[in-house]
């Protein structure tokens, strides 16, 4: 190790190298929410002991056993309150959740109210796949209006959640990037792990097996150009559009020293 | 300490300070809100009252990972919420202790009244195979005592471990004298942050999960079903009352009804479990002694079928129901049943 060793390969010292490869599907873009985290780790110098990484159920929630740190496999939407209490318990800890769309918003989401209400400085990243993709492919909290999934055979007649109206007047941190926008991904959990109070990044990812076949993209580079071709990047926002990923502004931006 | 007049519910905040609780995390929930509400101004305790009580136990547990000895306190409906957790606590082997202060069920039942319509839960709730450790006290000074004694069975089990209450004994007011000289066991294993430990609700070998592996499985379960018997033996707590005059029937009873149960001490021997489970040996030894055994309880006989199974024949059952405990009632009960 030490000098000679560039920085793409250094943030691996944050992953159990061993246990590769992911129990993920070819194409899916889990792994690259889970390297850019480990980038993200990696340039803020996060410690290996002191950072505590929490997931609940479904794909992304195994990324948890991944870190090469302590780490918390919990039970379906208890990832955030149990990461709570570890908060809680020891403020010095760096605390991390990383779950997916279904499990945060879904089956945890009464958890992820009233945590950004009580703004628990703990980051929380989510795989935001649209899909339950674990079990198949049924519909998420965030899949579009009139997409047909395996238990929206119509196709889907309700309103995905846009959780960024979650975050509108509280003073937690919330971010909306794409797996294509890699160094956008990287700025944005970087961003969250320095804020002081509750932030969160939603990932857009693709699972292409359970989902994007079904909606006909030809491979998981279609559904990459396609984020690449749908999102414009807007940093600062009041709010984000549905085409549109970047940090939200919000009354956090009033106090720098937040940023430190 | 001098002695003070205490109700059951401040004499469990009292004794977890004692033990060394430094995290507790509730819901409110009549009868068990006074927990809540004397612990908020223990200022060594990082309370918080959370949105339900299936976050309440996840932030026990999460503190208790992060090295913090926590506990959370209920009543039945939020029992239910928490099972789930409670088999990610057995599996992960979290250290915390659960307070269960009974009210009569099902569902929203009525819920100043006590029942101990809970006691398959302890043991079945969640789902799958657990071995959870069980205190149930009988008085103020009980309490005290046995939230202590729960605090060291779980440090020393590594395992969630449940103090019952009921409605009567958590609002009885009794005069104690709070001991605190008890020994008191801490936790040997680092908290989180200071390794590359992944503590996981899967089925797991050291850190490891294995998902289709049945022999790890097997010695899984085999290894946390006996750590549980090995620490029960060394909480082994009961009262066992012979009765004076010949009698060829032993009265079992626990918790708030135990307490009318010494009214008939010249007419049966008594025994009263405070280890719920495991069921150990000595139960079976005492009853086997006995022709007749009556199991009393605030329920239609969900102790009564865990000892059919240990002993392996029929006892009587004898239902208090509905929250009334009435002596003349439960003369006439017996009365009844001891002629049969």
């Amino acid at each position: 190790m030490g000098n000679n060793v560039t920085k793409d390969v250094q943030f691996k010292r944050y992953l159990k190298l061993e246990l590769l490869p992911t129990p993920w599907c070819p194409g899916c873009g889990n792994g690259i929410v889970l390297k850019t985290i480990c980038q993200a780790f990696y340039e803020i110098n996060f410690p290996l002991q002191g950072t505590v990484v929490i997931s609940g159920i479904g794909c992304a929630g195994r990324s948890a056993g991944f870190f090469n740190l302590d780490s918390v496999h919990t039970t379906h939407g208890r990832a955030v309150p149990v990461a709570e209490g570890i908060k809680y318990a020891n403020e010095k800890l760096n605390v991390v959740v990383v779950s997916g769309d279904g499990d945060l918003m879904g089956i945890g989401g009464n958890h992820l109210l009233h945590a950004i209400r009580r703004n628990t400085n703990i980051t929380v990243i989510c795989f935001a796949n649209e899909i339950y993709g674990m079990t198949g492919g049924q519909v998420s909290p965030i899949t579009p209006k009139g997409v047909k999934t395996l238990t929206t055979p119509e196709g889907n007649p309700d309103n995905p959640i846009d959780i960024q109206h979650l975050f509108v007047g509280n003073k937690s941190f919330f971010a909306r990037t794409s797996a294509y926008h890699l160094s956008h991904m990287k700025k944005c959990i970087i961003a969250a792990l320095q804020f002081n109070g509750f932030s969160f990044v939603e990932a857009r990812t693709m699972c292409i097996v359970n989902y994007g076949r079904r909606l006909g993209y030809k491979n998981s580079n279609a559904m990459l150009n396609h984020y690449k071709e749908t999102y414009k990047i807007n940093d600062n926002a009041e709010e984000l559009a549905p085409n549109e990923i970047g940090i939200l502004k919000g009354n956090f931006q009033a106090d720098e020293q937040l940023y430190q | 300490m001098s002695k003070q007049l205490l109700q059951g519910n401040q004499a469990i905040a009292l004794a977890a300070e004692v033990a060394g609780m430094a995290f507790f995390s509730g819901y409110p929930i009549t009868p068990a809100s006074e927990i809540i509400n004397d612990l908020v101004n223990r200022k060594q305790i990082k309370v918080l009252q959370m949105e339900d009580e299936i976050s309440s136990i996840a932030t026990v547990i999460g503190a208790s990972l992060a090295g913090l000895k926590a506990m959370t306190a209920t009543s039945g409906p939020g029992f239910s919420l928490m099972q789930e957790n409670i088999g990610l606590a057995h599996m992960m082997e979290v250290p915390l202790v659960i307070v269960n202060v009974q009210r009569v069920g099902p569902s929203t039942g009525m819920p100043t009244l006590p029942a101990q319509g809970d006691i398959i839960q302890c043991i079945h709730g969640s789902h799958g195979d657990y071995f959870p450790i069980v205190f149930y006290p009988n008085s103020v000074a009980e309490l005290y005592t046995h939230t202590i004694t729960a605090f060291n069975a779980a440090e020393e089990s590594l395992s969630p471990v449940i103090l019952l209450s009921d409605a009567f004994i958590s609002h009885l007011y009794e005069t104690i004298t709070p001991q605190s000289d008890f020994p008191i066991k801490n936790r040997e294993r680092p908290p989180l942050g200071s390794g590359s430990r992944h503590f996981t609700g899967l089925s797991h070998d050291n850190s490891l999960p294995k998902t289709s592996d049945a022999d790890n499985y097997r010695k899984l379960i085999t290894r946390l079903r006996e750590k549980q018997l090995i620490t029960a033996q060394q909480y082994n707590y009961y009262e066992y009352r012979e009765c004076r005059n010949e009698t060829d029937t032993l009265l079992i009873s626990y918790g708030a009804l135990s307490r009318i149960a010494y009214y008939f001490k010249n007419e049966f021997s008594l025994f009263r479990p405070i280890l719920m489970f495991p069921i150990l040996g000595d139960l079976k030894r005492i009853a086997l002694q006995y022709k007749k055994i009556i199991v009393m309880e605030m329920n239609t006989g969900q102790y009564a079928g865990e000892i059919e199974r240990i002993l392996h024949r029929e006892v009587t059952l004898l239902p208090v129901l509905g929250g009334r405990i009435s002596l003349e009632e439960i003369k006439n009960a017996l009365s009844g049943v001891v002629t049969k």
